[in-house]
């Protein structure tokens, strides 16, 4: 039975519970993408001390559990539970609804949330994003401890790519929806930002500690990549989409060619800047020579 | 209020029309489209009288639910014909698909308007009428879906017990939705709002309705009801979550929507 609590101690209780949640979030920027959720006063049992209540399960009834948990975590719940719809109805209110009607919700739930389904895409994204650090993470704590070899830069990044795509290997029909979705212009600022900061990530986990302008060219570079794979995965037909983790091979191995064009282009320009400077040197020599001759 | 609904109730829809300027449709539809009713959703509509909200609903779900069925089918495109007719069968009778209109009011004459309306305009499955008084239901607890009260709200006598009564009936996960005049925000609106709501209503009541008494006291009424913020603090006390309100006409009528989580 729900208790009704007066304003102030619902304030304090609000604050406390938003504290206790913020520190369980892994990722700062999924936070940023959920601005559209507004940080709403959470409940909870007035019997409570507001140090705030961790969601723990041993309540007094299924039911009673879902004042142990802030609006957002149970929104995150929904929108999980939602996913498993998405292939039969795409990333719309639908899936939404049935994905409430599973946690025992009414369909009406699903009026939280805008009825294009954008949080739905962007949650997913924001979760693909999350397994793919964690992923990176393990596989560095396996390197420092000896376990595997280091990647080399190329192989690495066609891993961490393949990788991130595969995990849309089940919604691949819905995919070009999502993505549609994500280009709204209500979306581009939430789906931007998700972006950079994953390709962020895997350049951190590469290992890159520039701080000059390579910061910014290696970025752009990796978001092309990932881009375009991604666009070819949509209509690859190929077992096991074979030809889509070609073409990400050949695409990072002319980046890293890039690289090295650069770099040889630039080496050539000193060999020719140097000749030229001997052949100077030389013919004033010779001159001076000629000269006192 | 039992009083002035009564005389009211023959004339209700013609003078919201003239009253609003037909507008009235207007924030009905987009009330409707901001319930977003999918097919199976179980309605109380609370104060509905005659019913404008309850037949917005039954569009709106007949639609999404013709879109639904259509949607199945492609999806099966690729099945023989046998299953195909098997699956017309099972999906024919449900047109509405399971979703049901309670239409709630405390006035036997307005209830009578609604059905009579509902016949004439071809309503037949999907709705009930009911006798009710909003701050004390006639239903159990955990029912309905969606709870909605258009214009009805400011008639209670105890906001809070109805809203508490709305906060029972709600099955954890549903929404309540209300639609009703509140305060404008801006100062020019204001004047030009009161000034016809004082001068031109009670005499269109008089001249249409013949009764200047009973639309007096609904501008009054309008005049007295909380402003959007309070009337939202007075739906979380209530006891609702992600509570939110969207001005129409820049605040002439709001929409305040809450959910039971």
């Amino acid at each position: 039975l729900r208790c009704q609590l007066c304003p102030p101690q619902r304030a304090l209780q609000a604050s406390a519970m938003v504290r206790t949640i913020s520190g369980e979030q892994k990722e700062p920027f999924a936070s940023s993408s959920r601005q559209q959720f507004d940080s709403h006063p959470a409940d909870g049992q007035p019997q409570q001390e507001p140090q705030g209540p961790r969601p723990s399960y041993t309540g007094q009834g299924g039911q009673e559990s879902e004042d142990y948990e802030s609006e957002e975590q149970l929104q995150h719940r929904i929108l999980t539970a939602a996913l498993e719809f998405v292939p039969e109805h795409g990333w719309t209110a639908e899936a939404i609804a049935e994905g409430a009607k599973t946690l025992g919700l009414s369909a009406a739930a699903a009026g939280m949330f805008h009825s294009d389904g954008s949080e739905l895409v962007l949650h997913f994204v924001s979760q693909c994003n999350t397994k793919l650090s964690e992923l990176l993470e393990q596989e560095q704590n396996r390197v420092q401890l000896g376990e595997a070899e280091k990647k080399p830069t190329e192989q690495f990044l066609r891993d961490a790519v393949e990788a991130r795509l595969r995990m849309l290997i089940p919604y691949i029909d819905k995919w070009p929806q999502a993505v549609s979705i994500l280009l709204l212009p209500r979306n581009i600022p939430s789906s931007l930002t998700l972006l950079t900061s994953m390709i962020d990530d895997i350049w951190h986990y590469a290992g890159d500690q520039s701080t000059d302008f390579n910061w910014y060219t290696r970025r752009a570079v990796l978001t092309g990549i990932y881009n375009t794979t991604e666009l070819v995965m949509m209509q690859d037909s190929s077992p096991d989409f074979q030809d889509t983790w070609r073409f990400l091979k050949n695409r990072v191995a002319d980046a890293m060619d890039m690289g090295n064009t650069a770099h040889q282009v630039r080496a050539t320009g000193e060999a020719v800047v140097q000749g030229l400077m001997g052949a100077a040197v030389t013919v004033s020599n010779a001159e001076t020579s000629w000269a006192s001759r | 209020v039992y009083q002035v609904f009564e005389s009211v109730a023959k004339k209700y829809d013609v003078m919201n029309d003239s009253m609003t300027l037909g507008i009235h449709r207007v924030w009905k539809d987009i009330f409707v489209h901001k319930m977003n009713p999918s097919p199976g959703t179980l309605l109380l509509d609370v104060a509905g009288g005659t019913g404008d909200i309850a037949f917005r609903f039954i569009n709106y779900v007949r639609s999404a639910r013709e879109r639904q069925l259509q949607r199945k089918l492609k999806n099966h495109q690729n099945l023989s014909w046998q299953e195909i007719s098997k699956s017309y069968q099972e999906d024919q009778f449900k047109s509405l698909g399971d979703s049901q209109v309670v239409v709630c009011d405390i006035n036997k004459e307005m209830l009578k308007v609604g059905k009579q309306k509902a016949e004439h305009l071809g309503y037949c499955e999907g709705l009930s009428w009911v006798l009710g008084n909003a701050e004390e239901l006639p239903f159990d607890d955990d029912k309905f879906d969606v709870y909605t009260i258009a214009f009805g709200i400011r008639n209670v006598t105890r906001i809070d017990l109805a809203l508490e009564e709305a906060y029972r009936v709600l099955k954890p996960g549903g929404r309540f939705l209300c639609l009703e005049f509140s305060r404008v925000s801006n100062p020019l609106l204001s004047r030009l709002y009161d000034l016809y709501s004082f001068q031109v209503i009670p005499v269109l009541g008089e001249v249409i309705a013949g009764d200047w008494k009973s639309y007096q006291y609904l501008v009054e009424s309008i005049r007295r009801f909380p402003p959007q913020e309070e009337f939202k603090a007075m739906i979380e006390d209530a006891g609702f979550f992600k509570v939110d309100y969207q001005n129409l006409n820049s605040g002439i009528v709001a929409i305040h929507s809450g959910f039971k989580l």
